[in-house]
């Protein structure tokens, strides 16, 4: 994507991640941020719990979802800022933001502004509900917009009411198609020279990958009862316990093939001869039965192990990794899906893995990891090198706070309970007081 | 018709299923020409439920039906020589191929990336597989509940003294084609510039695992390992029950919220105590406080507190079932749901537009193809073959 300027005015997850999905490809990227108004994920996650100093450059959301991009601060209350912004729109080729339409509209940067600056800009705009229509001011989050789409309603244990995952899983499918729009209008502008306008909803994105759910019941009048981890038409299909403390696997027999593997692996012969269990559509009528055999054939075996078994002999199974597993999972080691990003010393923290891209690419493959920018890092790249400020136009606007290093109104993050408090709690499952020593040896870090 | 944003990009889509289907239907609603090979005995989504009606037949499933607007259907049998020879032929006039074929697939129809390459170098090949092309799992198999497992979204996702959860319906494929189609046209844009092709390899479990959000930087910024959250009634952001559905009051009620403020907006009295007006007094009280706040909620109706609170500008957030998702006033101001004729399966309302945008619309241009509509089109006038030739390979059965 080199060659491609992107200006993002993002917070939280939807655009920050979208826009970090083309930068990780080569797209240059200025992010803006207000020192009067701190980004909730500069103080959130932070490093070993530390809320002293500059924590603003400590917080993992914020290096998460912001690599590879240039940070510069910007007071756009002030018209000095604005006029600033103004020239960054003139020399970039997408405007990038997720606010209300509300604040777009009073901050007058809505597409037909910036096209008076720049007649081909591609403005991208996320949203929860999206910019136009009776909702577009209605705030949002990920969950609520999951909520809204159709997913939600239809996932959850047998009986039991709508589940959500732990993240605010909606911004993520609502980035994947921010990047995908892009794209295509940068496609159409290089064969026509014409920019665009997107309006993302993440809500509408979303209800854009459960159309089955949505025309079942459109054609059929139907709504398919919440399955929990089974599947309409293969079984068995589900979770199951494993030795250790909160260890399972999944297990899929997608046809008959892979449920005799299954019996043999599980030494369960004695299956194949139960009637019940004969055909797929035995097996779908007997599920409930047949999953609490089969977990009762499983809670001693370990995960991984049961895992390789069953997938030599051709059975679709998947240790469920905990969020330490999968940081160590084999295989994403050999394709080098973590990658090892260096931070700013004066943060006082050392290289650390982030999750990588969901492609590689033969040819023009993902640019080697910088960290999120610290607060304000890039202001002088940015406004003296791309906009020619001088010097002491530069000085001029930080005495007016027009640009800043840090927040104006210094909110330290929240402490958190210590870590065996958490555990008690629950909220955590365990912790490794040597984590730092067992992630450096295995990403061998120096 | 109008032209799209992807007029002139030519793709030969090689994939069944869900994952490489919606990758190859984002850029063929969009205006891509999309030439969709399936094998001659057709897609296997052809027959995924729903159906219409419960009636079987090979343009019945509703999945496969919105999976395959705007493209054009021919069939071919890989396992022929004379069938391969047509892929060649098609791939040496593509932009873009897409496949989702297990990674040893490909090389074994002789048509692996390096091939392809010499025969066309701008060639984009986007490679959509469970694992991704290399490494140690590449040959597993997977649907979606095993890469949520090895995703590392499945941990995170459910009750705490339960059995991790996944999500309904096949979200880690759609995720997959939704990247797919993205990186597709990021390899083509440096294509249309340089002129170079290269193979993009997608893994959905990578799709799955690089949207954790903090979830894996717990453990690298504080070594916790984290939990499926236990229930904390009190939590004022929990799922509740109201009397005809699920509200979600998330989450910007909480930490700094007003307490009068909320205590008038339920409308709940009992509220007004000191035993609840500081987060620290909540978290004490959790017990307590949830039994009263899942009395409150019960009484209330979902639409009507979500309106409430939005002009009060609480974010709150509505469970919407698919028969309100139908009906949502927003998604009906935004033109969402449109009506496709199709030959046999007839009108039917599709999802539509995944994003609105002033440039080139998005556009349902043609119903999925009927098993091999287009072979005359495509293999004959375009690739020149006569109607003698396309007879002859209808007997050998290439198509």
């Amino acid at each position: 994507m080199e060659g491609v300027r992107i200006l993002e005015m993002g917070q939280l997850i939807a655009i920050p991640w979208s826009i970090k999905m083309l930068a990780d490809m080569g797209a240059q990227v200025i992010r803006l941020e207000s020192c009067q108004r701190l980004e909730v994920y500069r103080r959130s996650t932070m490093y070993r719990d530390r809320v002293d100093g500059e924590y603003w450059n400590r917080g993992g959301l914020f290096y998460e979802h912001n690599r590879n991009k240039l940070g510069i601060t910007l007071n756009l209350a002030d018209e000095n800022g604005r006029a600033v912004l103004r020239d960054l729109i003139a020399v970039s080729d997408v405007f990038a933001e997720n606010f209300t339409p509300r604040v777009i509209k009073n901050f007058q940067l809505e597409y037909e502004d910036l096209r008076q600056i720049r007649p081909d800009i591609i403005m991208v705009s996320s949203t929860g509900y999206g910019f136009t229509g009776p909702w577009a001011n209605f705030g949002a989050t990920g969950p609520s917009t999951e909520g809204a789409s159709g997913l939600a309603f239809m996932t959850g244990y047998k009986d039991g009411p709508p589940v959500q995952p732990e993240i605010p899983y909606a911004d993520y499918t609502g980035g994947e198609i921010t990047v995908f729009a892009i794209m295509a209008a940068l496609m159409h502008r290089m064969r026509t020279g014409e920019g665009q306008f997107i309006d993302v909803s993440q809500a509408q994105a979303t209800s854009s990958t459960v159309p089955e759910a949505l025309m079942d019941y459109a054609v059929n009048g139907r709504i398919a009862p919440r399955m929990g981890n089974g599947h309409p038409s293969m079984a068995p299909h589900g979770c199951y316990p494993c030795s250790g403390a909160d260890r399972w696997i999944t297990i899929a027999a997608q046809d008959d093939r892979q449920w005799q593997a299954l019996c043999r692996v599980l030494g369960k012969q004695e299956w194949l001869q139960d009637g019940r269990f004969s055909s797929m559509d035995g097996r779908l009528e007997n599920q409930d039965e047949l999953d609490r055999l089969i977990g009762e054939a499983t809670k001693d075996w370990e995960s991984h192990k049961l895992m390789h078994l069953l997938q030599a002999e051709g059975v679709a199974a998947g240790a469920v990794l905990d969020t330490k597993n999968v940081l160590f999972n084999e295989h994403l080691k050999e394709r080098n899906f973590y990658q090892v990003v260096e931070h700013d010393p004066s943060t006082e923290m050392p290289p650390l893995p982030y999750a990588g891209q969901p492609w590689k690419f033969s040819a023009t493959p993902a640019v080697p990891n910088k960290a999120a920018p610290t607060m304000g890092e890039h202001n002088r790249l940015i406004l003296g090198e791309l906009l020619c400020r001088t010097d002491d136009e530069l000085a001029a606007l930080e005495e007016q706070g027009i640009i800043g290093y840090a927040p104006t109104t210094p909110s330290q993050p929240p402490i958190q309970p210590p870590l065996d408090e958490q555990v008690r709690q629950g909220r955590v499952q365990r912790y490794d007081p040597d984590f730092q020593e067992q992630i450096a040896r295995h990403f061998d870090i120096k | 018709m109008p032209e799209g944003a992807l007029e002139g990009v030519k793709v030969l889509d090689l994939t069944h299923h869900i994952s490489g289907p919606y990758c190859t239907k984002l850029l063929a609603d969009f205006g891509a020409e999309v030439v969709k090979v399936e094998r001659p005995e057709g897609d296997p989504a052809r027959g995924m439920p729903p159906l219409i009606h419960d009636q079987p037949g090979p343009d019945n499933s509703l999945l496969f039906l919105y999976l395959n607007t705007s493209k054009l259907g021919v069939t071919l049998n890989l396992k022929s020589d004379r069938g391969r020879e047509m892929v060649r032929e098609l791939a040496s006039q593509s932009d873009i191929l897409v496949e989702n074929f297990s990674p040893r697939v490909m090389p074994s129809l002789g048509l692996d990336y390096q091939s392809l390459k010499d025969l066309n170098p701008s060639l984009v090949q986007v490679s959509i597989s469970n694992f991704g092309q290399t490494g140690p799992y590449r040959d597993y198999k997977a649907t979606d509940i095993v890469e949520y497992a090895l995703g590392g979204l499945m941990y995170i996702f459910g009750e705490n003294k339960r059995e991790p959860l996944i999500h309904a319906l096949h979200q880690a494929q759609f995720r997959a084609g939704t990247n797919a189609a993205g990186g597709a046209l990021m390899a083509l844009y440096h294509q249309r510039r340089t002129g170079q092709g290269q193979h993009v390899d997608v893994s959905v479990q990578e799709c799955v695992a690089s949207g954790l959000r903090d979830a894996v930087d717990i453990y690298t910024y504080t070594g916790a390992v984290r939990h499926r959250a236990p229930e904390a009634s009190g939590d004022m952001r929990r799922m509740r029950k109201v009397s005809d559905g699920y509200l979600l009051p998330t989450p910007s009620l909480a930490p700094n919220l007003n307490w009068p403020d909320i205590v008038e907006f339920f409308g709940a009295p009992e509220l007004d105590d000191d035993k609840f007006n500081t987060p620290t007094a909540r978290l004490v009280n959790t017990e307590e406080l949830g039994q009263i706040l899942d009395r409150v909620f019960l009484t209330k109706k979902k639409a009507e507190m979500f309106y409430a609170a939005q002009k009060k500008r609480f974010i709150f957030g509505m469970i919407q079932s698919p028969e309100e998702v139908l009906a949502d006033e927003q998604l009906e101001a935004r033109g969402y749901f449109v009506d496709v004729e199709h030959p046999v399966a007839g009108k039917l309302k599709y999802p539509g537009p995944p994003y609105l945008t002033s440039g080139p619309p998005w556009q349902a241009r043609r119903p999925a193809p009927t098993l091999g509509q287009h072979d005359e089109d495509v293999l004959g006038q375009r690739l020149g073959h006569s109607g003698e030739d396309l007879a002859r390979m209808w007997a050998e059965e290439v198509i």
